[in-house]
């Protein structure tokens, strides 16, 4: 049993990839950087709204656990070495600016002309980090769906608000699907618990 | 093929049986790997009636193994189970007792 089975992460998160993909839209239509400002502002937003379902939905139904530090220090690692690799990334940009323009711009051209190529491969290795350390199965699959989208985007040209629409949807169909399944299967229950809770 | 017997069967002596007996030992295990758990967490997690966890939980926490934490989360009142460092110390034996006797095969 793990405490993400019942679909709320995949529903927020599919919520955010979507809105996202609205911020970009819209962007290329009122010109208020929404692109930047929708994804900024959702988190501080729905991370308690979050926590507030995930203390309505999910413990009431299967109990509360405190993991304690093991986990933590799992999901840091992964945080530290994606900040590592950003920062990798920034340098290498920085080097290339100092080399002079010709790396420069040949390195732009080509992160320009692969866009799509190179985050489908990072959405795939991020996904694939936290489903191996959060031991969830289906963000392997999420990671699957984005690399092909986004290769097949670069080959067919397809918007790259439209492939997040995609990707945002598909996450938040499976997170509802989850949430019934999940709902199902551990109904609200009292009563003897709370007796033979109480006795100990 | 000739098998050796075991070089010391007194061993087995060693192991804790409070902690052998399956039920307990999930209970443990559980325990062992999180900071705390509530009971209706265990009972999900063991597949377990709440009488049947209720008495099992009573003998470990006899033996000093487990505490119950009452606590209140937001304004509500919360049972908390955790191993103690007694229970904590008593697991790694078992686990290293264990490991032990079958070494010796």
């Amino acid at each position: 049993m793990s405490y993400h089975q019942d679909g709320l992460i995949d529903v927020f998160v599919g919520v955010y990839i979507l809105l996202f993909g609205s911020g970009i839209l819209l962007n290329s239509v009122t010109d208020l950087s929404t692109g930047f400002v929708i994804p900024a502002i959702f988190p501080a937003i729905m991370i308690p709204i979050w926590i507030s379902a995930k203390k309505r939905v999910t413990m009431p139904r299967i109990g509360y656990v405190k993991f304690g530090v093991r986990g933590a220090n799992k999901m840091m690692a992964i945080f530290l070495g994606l900040a590592v690799a950003g920062l990798g990334v920034f340098m290498m940009f920085g080097l290339g600016a100092s080399m002079g323009e010709g790396w420069a711009l040949t390195l732009r051209d080509f992160l320009i002309s692969n866009n799509m190529i190179i985050i489908g491969i990072a959405a795939a290795t991020i996904s694939s980090l936290f489903a191996y350390t959060m031991g969830l199965k289906r963000l392997y699959a999420y990671g699957l769906l984005s690399l092909v989208l986004f290769f097949t985007g670069h080959f067919i040209t397809i918007p790259f608000e439209y492939i997040l629409f995609t990707i945002g949807l598909a996450i938040i169909i499976n997170g509802f699907v989850l949430l019934i399944q999940f709902i199902r299967k551990y109904p609200l229950t009292l009563g003897d618990k709370t007796i033979a809770e109480k006795s100990l | 093929m000739i098998r050796q017997l075991p070089k010391n069967p007194s061993n087995i002596k060693n192991i804790d049986r409070l902690i052998h007996e399956p039920t307990r030992l999930m209970i443990m295990t559980q325990l062992y790997v999180v900071e705390s758990a509530d009971f209706l967490f265990l009972q999900h997690q063991l597949q377990m009636t709440p009488g049947n966890l209720s008495s099992h939980l009573s003998k470990l926490e006899e033996a000093g193994y487990v505490e119950v934490v009452k606590e209140f989360i937001e304004r509500k009142p919360h049972t908390a189970l955790k191993l103690t460092k007694k229970g904590r110390f008593a697991f790694k034996e078992y686990q290293q007792n264990l490991k032990q006797v079958f070494s010796d095969l």
